[in-house]
């Protein structure tokens, strides 16, 4: 039996060969292996191979590469940016708006912070997973210090307007906004500055980067401050101490630039390849789209499909093709995911959902094996309950 | 999620031995819900001489590949046997038959009044 199709690159993609060349070259005695915070030569080379990188990912995403500060993931730099602003402006208030479609990377910090006292508005998104920046304005009170919308939805791949929330933090003026882009670098425009953000997560391996390296963008321009969760070092202007991976920014440098490089003739390709997979589903019946297409990147698509049971609908298209369930394993038995709920779908929808999210290594003929075990799947199981 | 073997034998077939039979001496029994998520319907044929023997089975089922396993094999494993007698196996069981996680034991017990249910309906009383 063949392998299966990979169609989960919103979950992780491969590392490019080209990344794999560069990250390789930072490891050996030969290479930039040293400790970036070394004085001596080979510190010193260490170091310009990391500043390189800063400056790759900055010039991808419209920051300066001063506003870098290289974490270990986007988790990281999503919790430095929650908990580093709570605790620095926490005399200014004590309240957080975000969005309930948010990653847990984001909702578990702010569930965190209203353990310690904090308050915390959740705003629901409208059916298609938009946030209407005027839902943002009006939960904004005297006390907000913090608003978090992400800006790629990882399940369903829709896009918010963060510069027109950007605009409405800045009329209140002490509302910080942070956003998760974990997901958009190689899939739409980033653009920090244009955005008017005050922070911005990042992560390296959902754009065929290393695992274990990310960064939060600190906007220099709009002064905004943290209070560093990690001490010892100094490293990162004082914000993330450890010594820097230099082989792990230095292949996120890299993927960054590719992903800059690419982003127009990937995006382009990846679209008539969603086309082409929805065309499919869509033919089978009984498949509903969830999220909106229009504002949505072209790499996911996530679909609901009627009258079969989620569980079962995995175990018949998983050998076939890697996609992401729209429902999580937390026991034996699955939780229908908070999302798609969010959206309004009920349980049954929620559960039978699949994610496919194409990449750089996607052909057609994946779509074609995802299309027909999907149809196969949905044969099999609409006979065995009679539908 | 892992299956037995056992599980992934009888999920793999389980559409052949899905369906619905009608005409003289076919009981019906469902239980559970689709908007609960476990639904398991099964319909059964019996002689109407003395032995009340099932001569034939099929279910419909909308659930996980567990539920749908324990379904299919409750069908397969019908077919000869006296109405009158116990069900083929009791929830527990099942659970035991196919190694499901022990949350999963309330979707047997659907399968479990599902197939009750069509004894009735065969019957007109609860099996064994």
């Amino acid at each position: 039996m063949n392998a299966p199709v990979y169609l989960d690159y919103a979950a992780t993609t491969p590392v490019d060969p080209r990344v794999a060349a560069v990250m390789a070259q930072c490891l050996t005695l030969q290479g930039a292996f040293g400790n970036a915070g070394s004085g001596h030569a080979f510190g010193d080379t260490a170091g310009a191979v990391v500043e390189s990188a800063r400056q790759q990912v900055a010039a991808a995403v419209g920051a300066l590469p001063a506003e870098v500060i290289f974490t270990s993931g986007a988790t990281e730099a999503n919790n430095l940016s929650i908990f580093g602003v709570a605790n620095y402006y926490r005399s200014q208030g004590q309240h957080i708006v975000t969005v309930r479609t948010e990653h847990k990377a984001v909702l578990d910090p702010c569930r965190e912070l209203e353990r310690r006292g904090w308050r915390v508005t959740y705003l629901a998104p409208r059916p298609d997973g938009m946030v209407d920046p005027a839902q943002v304005a009006a939960a904004l009170r005297a006390d907000t210090v913090l608003v978090c919308v992400m800006h790629v939805n990882n399940e369903i791949g829709v896009i918010q307007d963060v510069a027109a929330i950007a605009a409405v933090c800045a009329r209140h003026g002490a509302a910080r906004l942070h956003v998760d882009a974990a997901q958009s670098a190689g899939k739409c425009a980033l653009d920090f500055a244009a955005f008017g953000c005050d922070l911005m997560s990042l992560s390296a391996h959902k754009v065929y980067g290393p695992k274990g390296v990310g960064a939060l963008l600190v906007s220099q321009r709009r002064g905004v401050r943290l209070e560093a969760l990690h001490h010892g070092g100094g490293q990162e202007r004082g914000l993330r101490s450890g010594t820097l991976p230099t082989h792990q920014v230095a292949g996120m440098g890299a993927a960054f630039r590719l992903a800059q490089e690419s982003a127009g003739t990937e995006g382009a390709r990846a679209a008539l390849l969603r086309q082409r997979l929805w065309q499919g589903l869509s033919a089978l019946g009984g498949v509903l789209r969830n999220g909106a297409e229009a504002n949505s990147v072209p790499q996911i698509l996530n679909a609901s499909f009627a009258d079969v049971e989620g569980e079962s609908l995995l175990a018949l298209v998983w050998p076939h093709i890697a996609v992401s369930a729209g429902a999580a394993c937390t026991s034996a038995v699955r939780e229908p995911s908070y999302v798609l709920r969010a959206l309004g779908r009920d349980d049954r929808l929620a559960e039978s959902s699949l994610r496919f999210s194409l990449g750089r290594f996607t052909e057609e003929r994946d779509i074609d094996v995802a299309v027909a075990a999907v149809a196969q799947a949905l044969t099999r199981l609409r006979k065995i309950g009679g539908a | 999620m892992n299956y037995s073997n056992l599980t992934q034998r009888y999920f793999d077939a389980a559409a052949a031995l899905a369906g619905v039979l009608t005409g003289p001496g076919t009981g019906r029994g469902a239980a559970g819900s689709r908007a609960h998520g476990t639904w398991v319907q099964f319909d059964l044929r019996v002689d109407p001489g003395e032995a009340r023997s099932i001569q034939a089975a099929r279910f419909l089922a909308y659930a996980c590949p567990h539920t749908i396993a324990a379904a299919a094999w409750m069908a397969e494993a019908a077919v000869g046997r006296s109405a009158r007698a116990a069900a083929p196996d009791s929830a527990q069981g099942l659970r035991e038959r196919f190694a499901i996680p022990v949350e999963k034991l309330g979707r047997l017990l659907i399968v479990e009044d599902a197939w009750n249910a069509a004894i009735k309906a065969c019957t007109g009383s609860t099996a064994g």
